[in-house]
Protein backbone atom coordinates (compact mmCIF):
# COMPACT_ATOMS: atom_id res chain seq x y z
CA UNK A 1 0.00 0.00 0.00
CA UNK A 2 1.93 3.47 -0.94
CA UNK A 3 0.17 6.53 -0.49
CA UNK A 4 2.97 8.25 -2.87
CA UNK A 5 5.07 6.32 -5.51
CA UNK A 6 8.36 6.26 -4.34
CA UNK A 7 9.80 9.26 -5.69
CA UNK A 8 13.50 9.60 -6.43
CA UNK A 9 13.53 13.00 -5.74
CA UNK A 10 12.67 12.71 -1.47
CA UNK A 11 15.70 12.25 0.12
CA UNK A 12 16.16 8.37 1.26
CA UNK A 13 19.43 6.97 3.22
CA UNK A 14 21.72 5.21 0.57
CA UNK A 15 21.00 1.49 0.17
CA UNK A 16 22.96 -0.69 2.65
CA UNK A 17 25.04 -3.36 0.60
CA UNK A 18 23.05 -6.24 2.41
CA UNK A 19 26.09 -6.11 4.82
CA UNK A 20 23.30 -7.33 7.78
CA UNK A 21 21.82 -4.38 8.85
CA UNK A 22 18.61 -3.70 6.58
CA UNK A 23 16.29 -4.25 9.02
CA UNK A 24 15.72 -1.49 11.50
CA UNK A 25 13.71 -2.85 14.08
CA UNK A 26 10.84 -5.97 14.42
CA UNK A 27 7.60 -6.46 16.77
CA UNK A 28 5.80 -9.41 17.14
CA UNK A 29 1.97 -8.76 19.28
CA UNK A 30 -0.57 -11.57 20.05
CA UNK A 31 -4.08 -11.67 19.75
CA UNK A 32 -4.24 -9.47 22.75
CA UNK A 33 -1.92 -6.50 21.95
CA UNK A 34 0.43 -7.99 24.32
CA UNK A 35 4.26 -7.37 22.78
CA UNK A 36 5.73 -10.80 22.90
CA UNK A 37 9.27 -9.81 21.03
CA UNK A 38 10.33 -6.52 20.17
CA UNK A 39 13.95 -6.56 18.46
CA UNK A 40 15.92 -3.64 17.46
CA UNK A 41 18.89 -3.92 14.89
CA UNK A 42 19.50 -0.30 13.88
CA UNK A 43 17.07 2.80 15.33
CA UNK A 44 19.08 5.71 15.81
CA UNK A 45 15.83 7.88 16.54
CA UNK A 46 13.50 6.56 19.53
CA UNK A 47 10.51 8.85 19.82
CA UNK A 48 8.13 7.61 22.53
CA UNK A 49 9.33 5.52 25.67
CA UNK A 50 8.70 1.31 25.20
CA UNK A 51 5.49 1.15 26.77
CA UNK A 52 3.81 4.08 24.61
CA UNK A 53 5.75 2.86 21.10
CA UNK A 54 4.12 -0.41 21.33
CA UNK A 55 1.05 0.40 22.39
CA UNK A 56 0.85 2.62 19.07
CA UNK A 57 2.15 0.12 16.86
CA UNK A 58 -0.83 -2.19 17.77
CA UNK A 59 -3.27 0.82 17.75
CA UNK A 60 -2.28 1.88 14.50
CA UNK A 61 -2.18 -1.73 12.51
CA UNK A 62 -5.64 -2.62 13.98
CA UNK A 63 -6.87 0.71 12.71
CA UNK A 64 -5.50 -0.21 9.76
CA UNK A 65 -6.49 -3.65 8.80
CA UNK A 66 -10.22 -2.21 9.77
CA UNK A 67 -9.76 0.63 7.47
CA UNK A 68 -8.20 -1.71 4.63
CA UNK A 69 -11.29 -4.10 4.71
CA UNK A 70 -13.74 -1.33 4.79
CA UNK A 71 -12.39 0.68 1.93
CA UNK A 72 -12.14 -2.22 0.19
CA UNK A 73 -13.80 -1.82 -3.16
CA UNK A 74 -13.58 -5.27 -4.68
CA UNK A 75 -14.68 -7.58 -2.26
CA UNK A 76 -18.55 -8.25 -2.39
CA UNK A 77 -18.11 -10.86 1.00
CA UNK A 78 -18.00 -8.03 4.17
CA UNK A 79 -16.03 -10.26 6.38
CA UNK A 80 -16.04 -10.39 9.82
CA UNK A 81 -13.19 -8.32 11.48
CA UNK A 82 -12.52 -10.59 14.17
CA UNK A 83 -12.64 -13.88 12.52
CA UNK A 84 -8.97 -15.44 11.51
CA UNK A 85 -8.03 -15.34 8.15
CA UNK A 86 -4.79 -16.87 6.16
CA UNK A 87 -2.16 -14.49 5.41
CA UNK A 88 -3.81 -13.13 2.00
CA UNK A 89 -7.10 -14.26 2.44
CA UNK A 90 -9.86 -11.62 2.86
CA UNK A 91 -8.12 -8.22 2.96
CA UNK A 92 -5.82 -7.55 4.27
CA UNK A 93 -2.92 -4.71 4.29
CA UNK A 94 0.55 -6.52 4.48
CA UNK A 95 3.16 -3.12 4.05
CA UNK A 96 3.03 0.39 3.50
CA UNK A 97 6.39 2.76 2.72
CA UNK A 98 7.47 6.21 3.73
CA UNK A 99 10.73 7.60 2.36
CA UNK A 100 12.84 6.74 5.13
CA UNK A 101 11.25 2.94 6.18
CA UNK A 102 9.17 0.04 4.79
CA UNK A 103 6.91 -1.54 7.19
CA UNK A 104 5.76 -5.29 6.72
CA UNK A 105 3.48 -6.55 8.47
CA UNK A 106 2.07 -10.54 8.70
CA UNK A 107 -0.66 -11.63 10.56
CA UNK A 108 -1.75 -15.49 11.10
CA UNK A 109 -5.03 -16.84 11.93
CA UNK A 110 -3.69 -17.48 15.67
CA UNK A 111 -3.32 -13.65 15.80
CA UNK A 112 0.54 -13.29 15.81
CA UNK A 113 1.22 -10.48 14.41
CA UNK A 114 5.05 -9.89 12.90
CA UNK A 115 6.13 -6.53 11.57
CA UNK A 116 9.22 -6.15 10.82
CA UNK A 117 10.32 -2.30 9.69
CA UNK A 118 13.20 -2.12 6.94
CA UNK A 119 14.99 0.13 4.35
CA UNK A 120 12.63 1.83 1.75
CA UNK A 121 13.98 0.05 -0.92
CA UNK A 122 13.05 -3.26 0.56
CA UNK A 123 11.12 -6.02 -1.71
CA UNK A 124 8.00 -7.75 -0.91
CA UNK A 125 8.70 -9.50 2.80
CA UNK A 126 5.86 -11.72 2.94
CA UNK A 127 8.12 -15.20 2.47
CA UNK A 128 10.17 -13.66 5.08
CA UNK A 129 7.57 -12.98 7.16
CA UNK A 130 6.54 -16.79 6.81
CA UNK A 131 9.76 -18.00 7.31
CA UNK A 132 10.08 -16.02 10.71
CA UNK A 133 6.64 -17.17 11.70
CA UNK A 134 7.54 -20.76 11.10
CA UNK A 135 10.78 -19.83 13.38
CA UNK A 136 8.56 -18.74 16.23
CA UNK A 137 6.34 -21.82 15.52
CA UNK A 138 9.77 -24.06 16.14
CA UNK A 139 11.44 -22.58 18.69
CA UNK A 140 8.78 -21.02 20.98
CA UNK A 141 5.48 -22.51 20.62
CA UNK A 142 7.84 -26.42 20.85
CA UNK A 143 9.19 -24.89 23.57
CA UNK A 144 7.94 -26.49 26.51
CA UNK A 145 8.90 -23.82 29.03
CA UNK A 146 7.66 -21.17 27.02
CA UNK A 147 4.16 -19.84 28.62
CA UNK A 148 1.59 -18.69 26.04
CA UNK A 149 0.85 -14.67 26.27
CA UNK A 150 4.42 -13.67 27.90
CA UNK A 151 7.10 -12.04 26.01
CA UNK A 152 9.44 -14.30 24.33
CA UNK A 153 13.08 -15.08 26.22
CA UNK A 154 14.19 -18.26 24.03
CA UNK A 155 17.88 -17.98 23.09
CA UNK A 156 17.38 -20.30 20.66
CA UNK A 157 14.56 -18.26 18.73
CA UNK A 158 16.80 -14.96 19.12
CA UNK A 159 20.36 -16.47 17.45
CA UNK A 160 18.10 -17.82 14.71
CA UNK A 161 15.97 -15.15 13.67
CA UNK A 162 18.60 -12.46 14.20
CA UNK A 163 21.01 -15.33 11.94
CA UNK A 164 18.14 -14.92 9.17
CA UNK A 165 16.47 -11.21 9.60
CA UNK A 166 20.43 -10.08 8.73
CA UNK A 167 20.57 -12.36 5.49
CA UNK A 168 17.63 -10.39 3.84
CA UNK A 169 18.76 -8.16 1.71
CA UNK B 1 0.95 -51.95 8.17
CA UNK B 2 2.69 -49.34 10.11
CA UNK B 3 0.44 -46.06 11.55
CA UNK B 4 2.56 -43.06 11.79
CA UNK B 5 1.91 -40.41 13.38
CA UNK B 6 2.91 -36.52 13.37
CA UNK B 7 6.12 -35.68 15.61
CA UNK B 8 4.61 -31.92 16.46
CA UNK B 9 1.75 -34.18 17.72
CA UNK B 10 4.04 -36.19 20.17
CA UNK B 11 5.72 -33.25 21.34
CA UNK B 12 2.67 -31.63 22.16
CA UNK B 13 1.57 -34.14 23.97
CA UNK B 14 4.84 -34.72 26.48
CA UNK B 15 4.61 -30.79 27.05
CA UNK B 16 1.07 -31.31 28.33
CA UNK B 17 1.95 -34.31 29.69
CA UNK B 18 4.35 -32.72 31.79
CA UNK B 19 2.27 -29.04 32.20
CA UNK B 20 -0.95 -31.58 33.85
CA UNK B 21 1.55 -33.68 36.11
CA UNK B 22 3.45 -30.78 37.68
CA UNK B 23 0.82 -28.09 37.40
CA UNK B 24 -2.27 -29.53 37.75
CA UNK B 25 -2.49 -32.86 39.33
CA UNK B 26 0.46 -32.53 41.61
CA UNK B 27 0.60 -28.86 41.59
CA UNK B 28 3.24 -28.50 44.87
CA UNK B 29 4.52 -31.53 45.06
CA UNK B 30 7.37 -32.33 42.32
CA UNK B 31 8.82 -35.27 43.55
CA UNK B 32 4.95 -36.90 43.17
CA UNK B 33 4.50 -35.69 39.62
CA UNK B 34 7.76 -36.96 38.61
CA UNK B 35 7.44 -40.14 39.82
CA UNK B 36 3.79 -40.50 38.09
CA UNK B 37 5.98 -39.33 34.83
CA UNK B 38 8.36 -42.01 35.57
CA UNK B 39 5.61 -44.41 35.84
CA UNK B 40 4.24 -43.75 32.34
CA UNK B 41 7.70 -43.81 31.16
CA UNK B 42 8.07 -47.27 32.37
CA UNK B 43 4.63 -49.06 30.78
CA UNK B 44 6.03 -47.13 28.02
CA UNK B 45 9.59 -48.35 27.70
CA UNK B 46 8.36 -51.97 28.36
CA UNK B 47 6.11 -52.37 25.43
CA UNK B 48 8.27 -50.25 22.65
CA UNK B 49 10.84 -52.70 24.04
CA UNK B 50 9.00 -56.08 23.19
CA UNK B 51 8.16 -54.66 20.01
CA UNK B 52 11.70 -53.88 19.09
CA UNK B 53 13.18 -56.84 20.04
CA UNK B 54 10.78 -58.98 19.08
CA UNK B 55 13.34 -61.28 16.21
CA UNK B 56 16.55 -60.95 18.61
CA UNK B 57 17.60 -63.51 20.69
CA UNK B 58 18.70 -63.01 24.08
CA UNK B 59 21.64 -60.75 25.39
CA UNK B 60 24.44 -62.25 26.25
CA UNK B 61 25.09 -59.89 29.26
CA UNK B 62 24.26 -56.91 30.32
CA UNK B 63 26.85 -54.53 28.12
CA UNK B 64 24.90 -56.01 25.10
CA UNK B 65 21.59 -55.26 26.14
CA UNK B 66 22.92 -51.57 26.88
CA UNK B 67 24.74 -51.48 23.89
CA UNK B 68 21.00 -52.43 22.38
CA UNK B 69 19.63 -49.00 23.60
CA UNK B 70 22.21 -47.01 22.34
CA UNK B 71 22.08 -47.96 18.76
CA UNK B 72 18.87 -49.86 17.69
CA UNK B 73 16.33 -48.47 20.25
CA UNK B 74 17.45 -45.15 20.26
CA UNK B 75 17.31 -44.55 16.34
CA UNK B 76 14.27 -46.15 16.81
CA UNK B 77 12.91 -43.91 19.17
CA UNK B 78 15.15 -40.72 18.64
CA UNK B 79 16.47 -41.21 14.94
CA UNK B 80 19.48 -40.93 15.84
CA UNK B 81 22.08 -42.95 18.09
CA UNK B 82 23.36 -42.29 21.60
CA UNK B 83 26.50 -40.75 20.33
CA UNK B 84 28.73 -42.01 23.60
CA UNK B 85 28.71 -44.31 26.06
CA UNK B 86 30.89 -45.07 29.22
CA UNK B 87 31.01 -47.33 32.02
CA UNK B 88 32.77 -48.13 34.70
CA UNK B 89 32.18 -52.10 34.27
CA UNK B 90 30.66 -52.29 38.09
CA UNK B 91 27.58 -51.55 37.10
CA UNK B 92 26.98 -48.25 36.18
CA UNK B 93 26.47 -46.64 32.56
CA UNK B 94 26.37 -43.19 31.34
CA UNK B 95 24.58 -42.80 28.25
CA UNK B 96 25.61 -39.55 26.10
CA UNK B 97 23.59 -37.50 23.55
CA UNK B 98 24.70 -34.98 22.46
CA UNK B 99 21.44 -33.26 20.98
CA UNK B 100 18.66 -34.89 22.41
CA UNK B 101 15.87 -34.74 20.59
CA UNK B 102 12.66 -33.65 23.21
CA UNK B 103 14.84 -31.16 24.43
CA UNK B 104 16.17 -29.52 21.26
CA UNK B 105 13.75 -26.49 21.74
CA UNK B 106 14.38 -26.29 25.01
CA UNK B 107 15.90 -22.96 25.55
CA UNK B 108 16.47 -20.88 28.82
CA UNK B 109 16.21 -17.31 28.95
CA UNK B 110 19.35 -15.46 29.78
CA UNK B 111 19.23 -13.85 32.74
CA UNK B 112 20.26 -10.00 32.30
CA UNK B 113 19.77 -8.76 35.73
CA UNK B 114 22.15 -11.00 37.45
CA UNK B 115 25.32 -9.33 38.45
CA UNK B 116 26.84 -12.93 40.42
CA UNK B 117 27.24 -16.29 38.50
CA UNK B 118 26.38 -18.04 41.27
CA UNK B 119 25.08 -21.26 39.94
CA UNK B 120 22.84 -21.60 43.19
CA UNK B 121 20.65 -18.95 42.49
CA UNK B 122 17.02 -19.44 42.80
CA UNK B 123 16.09 -18.18 38.95
CA UNK B 124 19.15 -21.01 38.15
CA UNK B 125 17.49 -23.99 39.98
CA UNK B 126 13.80 -22.73 38.77
CA UNK B 127 14.62 -23.39 35.45
CA UNK B 128 16.87 -26.30 35.90
CA UNK B 129 14.01 -27.82 37.63
CA UNK B 130 11.23 -26.84 34.79
CA UNK B 131 13.61 -28.59 31.88
CA UNK B 132 14.16 -32.11 34.48
CA UNK B 133 10.63 -32.43 34.85
CA UNK B 134 10.61 -33.35 30.85
CA UNK B 135 13.40 -36.04 31.33
CA UNK B 136 11.34 -38.35 33.56
CA UNK B 137 9.60 -39.39 30.95
CA UNK B 138 12.99 -40.31 28.95
CA UNK B 139 14.34 -41.88 32.16
CA UNK B 140 11.08 -44.43 32.73
CA UNK B 141 11.68 -45.21 29.53
CA UNK B 142 14.43 -46.57 29.81
CA UNK B 143 14.38 -48.21 33.07
CA UNK B 144 11.00 -50.05 31.44
CA UNK B 145 13.58 -51.26 28.79
CA UNK B 146 15.55 -52.73 30.96
CA UNK B 147 13.68 -54.63 33.13
CA UNK B 148 11.93 -56.07 30.38
CA UNK B 149 15.58 -57.37 29.64
CA UNK B 150 15.78 -58.85 33.04
CA UNK B 151 17.80 -55.99 34.25
CA UNK B 152 17.04 -53.81 37.35
CA UNK B 153 17.94 -51.07 37.13
CA UNK B 154 17.56 -46.69 38.01
CA UNK B 155 18.03 -44.44 35.71
CA UNK B 156 18.87 -40.44 36.45
CA UNK B 157 19.44 -37.85 33.93
CA UNK B 158 21.88 -34.80 33.91
CA UNK B 159 21.45 -31.50 31.88
CA UNK B 160 24.31 -29.85 32.55
CA UNK B 161 25.05 -28.19 29.14
CA UNK B 162 21.73 -28.28 27.38
CA UNK B 163 20.98 -29.81 24.42
CA UNK B 164 23.69 -32.49 25.57
CA UNK B 165 22.01 -35.01 27.14
CA UNK B 166 23.07 -37.73 29.78
CA UNK B 167 21.03 -40.60 31.17
CA UNK B 168 23.06 -42.70 34.02
CA UNK B 169 21.88 -46.39 34.42
CA UNK B 170 22.73 -48.06 37.82
CA UNK B 171 22.31 -51.78 37.51
CA UNK B 172 21.44 -53.06 40.22
CA UNK B 173 23.54 -56.16 41.79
Amino acid sequence: MQFFGGSEISPSPPVPTASGNNAHMMYVFNRNGICLLYKEWNRPLHTLNPQQDHKLMFGLLFSLKSLTAKMDPVNADKGNLGVPQLPGQGCSFHSFRTNTYKLSFMETPSGIKIILVTHPKTGDLRESLKYIYSLYVEYVVKNPIYSPGSPIKSELFNTALDQYVRSIS
Amino acid sequence: MVREVAESCVDTMLMEMVAMYSGRFYANKPELAARRIEAIGYQVGHQLSERYTMERPRFSDHLEAIKFICKDFWSEVFKKQIDNLKTNHRGTFVLQDNKFRWLSRVSVEPSPEKETEDPSTPGESKAAQAVSMYLYFPCGIIRGVLSNLGIPCAVSADISSLPTCSFVIRVKA
